[in-house]
């Protein structure tokens, strides 16, 4: 059991889920957030502070979204811990408006 | 929330479980209808997220296999064939069958059991005390966790509430010992990271590598039941190589020369013998912790599963006495605090109602209790459970099943489904869940006061437990004034709110504000004990307990407030390692090679939610984590569904081989519903029934087992 973030949040990166989560699961690289399924406690608490809906707990995800278990488990192993919150991307606002959120 | 519409109602809560977080609540309603329950984002806990366990809470009030009526069994005993009846008849058969066994064997043949199945001032742990107590019953004691830490602690520092989880973001040194916080402390672990963030060192004390030491800085792996024997190492080490801190010691502690003179028993040879802890990882353990000052140990309830357990809980309160960490915020220990809240337990649980004379029977004996393995006259005629699920949860789960089949024992069970317990009840009768009822909610965890307000109304006929007992009271002929208090009375009464703790606090302020934090300092100011001021009979954190004089007792809490037949049997006055019966036996002399622990599951609450498909899919099946030395020789791999069995009685689960647990040691989890399981049965029907040295609380870690696939 783990939670995903999904390709969302790619190019956004608000980060809003990293202050709400408890036990510091995410990490991240230069264009979006990944979660560490070992770290993960399941408490769901990230999924409705993110602003474009890119976080799922994994058995929510869509079958065209399994891949994104792996895709956070492995990269979560190669980008550092984010602890605190960034200031979203250049380019987030639009993007969101373009995923119609 | 702002998935709701502007119709929704919010109306403020707090979690009911038996957890140390006891969230801030914000129930969301529409119509009526609880759709939501969010944590509350400005509670500094709560900081607005609950946990994977309370995930479907809105769900589980609506849950279509809830008892809503009364009921009576139509088949036989266990066979789950049960009939709506009214709260009338229930009330009236509980009454002629009491009214007959009370005529024939008198009113101590009735015996109640509850635990901390709802953890509300009202409606939790004591809600039935008072009844019972004026019913002249047998007192149970309720001593499924926790009361052999806290007779340690009340021997060792007396009842403070010491130090605050939220002052662990100011440590530098931070040891958790027996308990896994990602799991089951989940809030408190934000102010770890803190700490880490600005620096501290975060060491995890633990036989099984949990995810919380996986995310600690160094896992210390330990043999169940030891943890006595590495504290007095630590202190072998610390006065050894004069780390302690004279002036502290001189001033604020009892005893430290027959504290030194134990210690010295303990160097880290031994104790590495008996932990299988590397010396040097002893010595390296004791010169950081007493050289780091702002120490904390945040102790778990795993350390007194054992059979020395009161004892190691006793050892490891020592250690930041020995060191001074009190004098500093964010140094001391954490047990629980909840000695820090004035209520008024003499109220709650009426113990100037109890007969003089009344005997006392350890709710973790059940089995015995019933199946005449114990010696009773009378003998127990009828039990009444609420807030427990001992068929699960309690030791000896076998034994308890075969009481519980008695034809001749009138049992009714107060409960929110048909549990595996309350399948064997004569009487079933429906209670609230928590959206549905008020209470102030006691915490073991934090020191906030909750209110929680009731945000929907109770479906069928569901009451709360206050109101049970009042009707029960009722029915029975009682006529004080006790049972005319309406739930507001009872809570105005349940609390001192004129102590200093309670400056600001009022039941109308916590109408509007759903929490309050008592008045007992900031969490990066606070040293309660910087200078003392413990609240032993000397005032000072006592190496040598001066109440070890009066023998082993059970803090009255956990037996309706009841001062008399404690079981009084000889205490050591300094702590000592009592080594385990099962664990500690040498290799070949058990048929049962194998150590098993049953730590709480990570998406269960104990058993609560463990019938909800969502949360069974979180959880997974019932498992055993098996190193793969044990696992190699008895052809068991991934996946491999396993038998575990001892003299005791069995359980099936699916094994996963991992090295997160050291050869001979294997875990699983307690919680999953016996019933729900392949074999019908879960990990208490290996367990022993024998009691830790202090407080009888339970030895669920001193379990030997063998296992193979099936």
């Amino acid at each position: 059991m783990t939670h995903v973030v999904t390709d969302n949040c790619r190019g956004c990166r608000y980060t809003d889920c990293v202050a709400s989560c408890p036990v510091a699961c995410f990490h991240v690289n230069e264009v979006r957030v990944y979660i560490d399924p070992a770290v993960c406690i399941d408490c769901s608490a990230c999924i409705p502070a993110c602003p474009v809906h890119a976080i799922f707990e994994e058995f929510d995800l869509a079958d065209d979204q399994q891949h994104w278990i792996r895709i956070n488990a492995e990269a979560a192993q190669r980008y550092p811990v984010i602890r605190t919150r960034l200031a979203p991307l250049d380019g987030a606002d639009a993007r969101r408006q373009q995923l119609g959120l | 929330m702002s998935t709701h519409s502007s119709e929704t109602l919010v109306v403020r809560g707090a979690c009911p479980q038996d957890c140390p977080d006891t969230c801030a609540f914000l129930y969301h309603v529409e119509d009526g209808r609880l759709v939501e329950v969010t944590g509350d984002p400005d509670h500094p806990m709560t900081r607005g997220g609950l946990c994977v366990k309370l995930k479907n809470f809105a769900e589980h009030h609506y849950n279509p296999d809830r008892l809503l009526y009364p009921m009576k069994r139509v088949g036989p005993k266990g066979s789950g064939m049960f009939e709506r009846i009214s709260w009338d008849e229930a009330l009236a058969t509980i009454k002629s069958r009491w009214t007959d066994i009370i005529a024939e064997y008198g009113t101590q043949a009735i015996m109640p059991h509850a635990y901390l199945g709802h953890q509300g001032t009202l409606n939790g742990l004591t809600a039935g005390d008072a009844f019972f107590n004026r019913l002249g019953s047998t007192v149970a004691e309720k001593t499924y966790c926790e009361s052999g830490s806290s007779t340690a602690w009340i021997m060792t520092v007396g009842p403070t509430g010491g130090m605050d989880v939220e002052s662990l973001a100011v440590s530098k040194y931070i040891i958790v010992w027996g308990m896994n916080m990602l799991n089951t402390n989940l809030h408190g672990w934000p102010f770890v990271l803190k700490a880490k963030a600005a620096g501290a060192k975060i060491v995890v004390i633990d036989p099984v590598r949990t995810r919380t030491a996986k995310q600690a800085d160094w896992h210390i792996r330990i043999r169940p039941g030891t943890d006595a024997a590495l504290a007095l190492g630590m202190m072998n080490v610390i006065i050894s190589e004069d780390l302690y801190d004279h002036d502290y010691v001189e001033k604020y502690t009892l005893g430290f020369d027959q504290l030194k003179a134990r210690a010295e028993e303990f160097p880290p040879e031994r104790v590495s013998e008996i932990t299988g802890i590397p010396v040097v990882d002893i010595l390296t353990l004791a010169r950081e912790y007493a050289g780091t000052q702002r120490s904390a140990i945040r102790q778990g309830v795993a350390v007194e599963r054992s059979p020395g357990g009161g004892d190691a809980v006793r050892a490891i309160t020592c250690l930041p006495a020995l060191t001074g960490a009190w004098r500093y915020p964010g140094g001391g220990t954490i047990e629980m605090p909840i000695w820090e809240f004035p209520f008024k337990f003499d109220f709650m649980c009426r113990p100037d109602w109890i007969p003089p004379g009344t005997r006392v029977i350890n709710e973790l004996e059940l089995g015995a209790a019933l199946t005449g393995a114990m010696p009773l006259d009378p003998p127990i005629k009828s039990l009444f459970v609420y807030n427990s699920n001992p068929v699960s949860q309690a030791p000896g789960a076998g034994t308890i099943v075969e009481g519980l089949q008695r034809e001749d024992l009138f049992m009714v069970c107060s409960e929110l489904f048909i549990t595996d317990t309350a399948k064997y009840a004569d009487i079933l009768l429906p209670a609230t869940m928590q959206a549905e009822q008020l209470d102030i909610m006691v915490t073991w965890g934090h020191l906030y006061m909750h209110l929680n307000q009731p945000a929907i109304a109770p479906p069928g006929e569901c009451v709360p437990n206050v109101e049970l007992f009042r009707r029960l009271a009722k029915t029975m002929g009682f006529t004080d004034e006790h049972w005319d208090l309406d739930d507001w009375d009872m809570l105005r009464r349940c609390y001192d709110w004129d102590a200093p703790v309670m400056k600001g606090i009022t039941l109308e302020a916590l109408k509007e504000k759903g929490w309050m934090r008592l008045d007992v300092g900031l969490p990066d100011e606070r040293t309660p004990h910087a200078t003392g001021d413990f609240r032993t009979p000397s005032g000072k954190c006592e190496f040598a307990s001066s109440l070890a004089a009066g023998g082993n007792f059970v803090v009255p809490v956990w037996r309706s407030g009841y001062e008399a037949m404690q079981p009084g049997t000889s205490v050591d006055p300094v702590p000592n390692y009592i080594p385990s019966v099962e664990t500690m036996l040498p290799d070949g002399a058990s048929a049962f090679p194998i150590n098993l622990v049953s730590p709480k599951p990570h998406a269960f609450l104990n058993t609560q939610y463990a019938n909800e498909p969502t949360q069974q899919r979180r959880q997974g099946e019932q498992i055993i984590v098996i190193h793969p030395m044990d696992a190699g020789p008895r052809s068991i791999e991934q996946g491999s569904y396993v038998r575990v069995f001892n003299e005791r009685g069995a359980f099936e689960a699916r094994a996963e081989v991992s090295e997160d647990v050291s050869p001979g040691l294997m875990m699983t989890n307690v919680g999953h519903w016996p019933g729900l399981n392949r074999s019908g049965t879960a990990v208490n029907s290996t367990t022993s029934t024998r009691h830790c040295n202090l407080g009888q609380a339970g030895t669920y870690s001193d379990n030997r087992v063998d296992v193979q696939r099936v």
